[in-house]
């Protein structure tokens, strides 16, 4: 590469070659999103799917979930009376807890805890059945695989992120509850007044909002890497891998977007 | 006889490989053909052409003379995949599903346990999961679920591999029966020249992306062709 004009070239054509394969992926993704979006609303249905996969990703989220939540309805409380107690504001720490929670952090971290659990486990599955031959097996048992596999996923996905989410919130709130009233010497009666008077709809509603877009991220992501698995144990691992790390980037990248989107409500 | 698939000018890559070039072969109605070659040489491939499970660039698949596979759209294609009973290499069955809700899947068959024996499996099997079964037998299960929607054409990809001496043997005389009982056309992908002796009436010889010997079974050892000399006879 001493000649410049060669290496000017060179330099073009793989910018070039990244900017075309990303389009072709990009597109690729979108089509696939079509399909799984379109097959979500035509025969044929499996209720039984359906439900056998809310309890899979809903359900079986719950504890992790509610543990996440607590947690941070906890620190959250502390960290807000640190900061809050500087300048005498000790009284809006259940309001910025409850907004806090609602708005922003148990809808982002009940996502991202479920794209690790239930999103790779979605990964893993689907990307085992498509290296053992089981996807085409399905198809030469006419079944369509998007009906089959990802539609019940799919709608599982949306439907259980937001109930988690609301689950979410209470237990947050417990949370920031439990330490201003146990260990800051909040009075309760203050504290729930405090928080219930100022939470309006559209906190919450904004909240579940961004949670079924997750759950359909989360959802989507898996199906879309176990689908598209090669070769055998190496390529679920990564299929599984590819899951997270997407979902985890599209549930940060997306939160934005609808915060951004909500902001101006 | 009545041609069932024609294939014309097949070609097939991944990415840059190409896996056949201009590939030709007929299939006849209830005729058992045997598709032999080398690992990696498409022969798997080219049954997933067939069935509609891969798509190719170019040439054309005629099946009953009726429609050509490129040309159907998603819903279609599905159909046209359901007409065959597909006996996979390892069996591919659904892990999740036990043996009965795997060979009765989607189907309310009321002869599920005589597609049982006719496999040569017990019934108190039923509900165990593919997990807790040998090899052989999942075989058989996935034999058994090949055949319960009495499909038009049946491929057997690979049926012996993976199996002890006995029951590849076990397996071949099964497949056999099968073959002769329901007068079915019937693919089968092998490298185990056993199974070729035991029930196949044509054989075609795939190397370097084409057909490159078919004949009658009975002509195979009177055949000119270097590679599938080698190949038949294990010579490198």
């Amino acid at each position: 590469m001493n000649n410049p004009v060669k290496f000017l070239f060179f330099f073009a054509h793989r910018i070039g070659s990244i900017c075309v394969n990303s389009i072709i992926k990009l597109g690729d993704i979108l089509i696939f999103l079509f399909d799984c979006i379109r097959c979500c609303f035509l025969p044929q249905f499996y209720p039984k799917l359906i439900l056998f996969q809310f309890i899979r990703i809903g359900f079986n989220s719950l504890p992790v979930v509610g543990l996440t939540a607590i947690f941070t309805g906890m620190v959250l409380a502390l960290q807000s009376y640190t900061g809050f107690s500087r300048f005498s504001a000790e009284s809006v720490i259940p309001n910025v807890v409850a907004l806090s929670i609602t708005r922003e952090l148990s809808p982002v971290l009940a996502g991202l805890m479920v794209a690790g659990r239930s999103g790779a486990a979605i990964a893993a599955e689907i990307g085992t059945m498509k290296v053992t031959e089981q996807i085409d097996a399905l198809k030469t048992l006419s079944t369509n695989p998007l009906n089959y596999l990802v539609a019940p996923r799919l709608i599982a996905g949306i439907i259980s992120l937001p109930l988690l989410v609301l689950i979410g919130d209470i237990i947050g709130i417990l949370g920031g509850f439990l330490i201003c009233v146990y260990v800051l010497n909040f009075n309760p009666n203050v504290y729930l007044l405090n928080t219930f008077n100022f939470i309006e709809f559209i906190d919450v509603f904004s909240g579940l909002v961004k949670a079924a877009v997750f759950g359909l991220v989360i959802s989507f992501m898996g199906c879309y890497q176990g689908f598209n698995t090669k070769g055998g144990a190496q390529g679920v691992g990564l299929a599984t891998t590819y899951s997270v790390v997407s979902s985890s980037i599209l549930i940060l990248f997306l939160n934005y977007i609808l915060t951004s989107l909500f902001f101006k409500l | 006889m009545k041609l069932k698939i024609n294939i014309k000018n097949l070609s097939k890559k991944f990415d840059e490989k190409v896996i056949f070039k201009n590939l030709n072969l007929k299939i006849f109605q209830s005729e058992s053909l045997a598709i032999i070659g080398q690992s990696g040489s498409g022969k798997s491939v080219l049954t997933k052409c067939i069935t509609g499970l891969l798509r190719f660039e170019k040439g054309e698949i005629f099946f009953d003379n009726d429609y050509e596979i490129s040309e159907l759209d998603n819903y279609n294609l599905l159909k046209h995949t359901a007409k065959f009973g597909f006996l996979f290499q390892n069996a591919a069955l659904f892990d999740s599903l036990t043996v009965k809700e795997n060979i009765l899947f989607k189907l309310n068959s009321s002869n599920y346990e005589e597609i049982l024996n006719k496999v040569g499996l017990d019934k108190s099997i039923s509900n165990k999961y593919p997990a807790e079964l040998s090899v052989g037998v999942q075989k058989r299960v996935g034999l058994a679920r090949a055949i319960i929607s009495k499909p038009e054409i049946l491929i057997f990809d690979e049926p012996t591999t993976g199996l002890d001496p006995i029951m590849a043997y076990q397996i071949n005389k099964l497949l056999k029966k099968l073959v002769v009982d329901y007068k079915l056309t019937t693919i089968t992908i092998t490298h185990d020249m056993e199974s070729v002796y035991e029930f196949a009436d044509k054989v075609a010889f795939i190397d370097q992306g084409s057909i490159s010997w078919y004949g009658k079974i009975g002509q195979i050892n009177l055949n000119k062709n270097k590679q599938l000399f080698n190949f038949i006879n294990g010579i490198n």
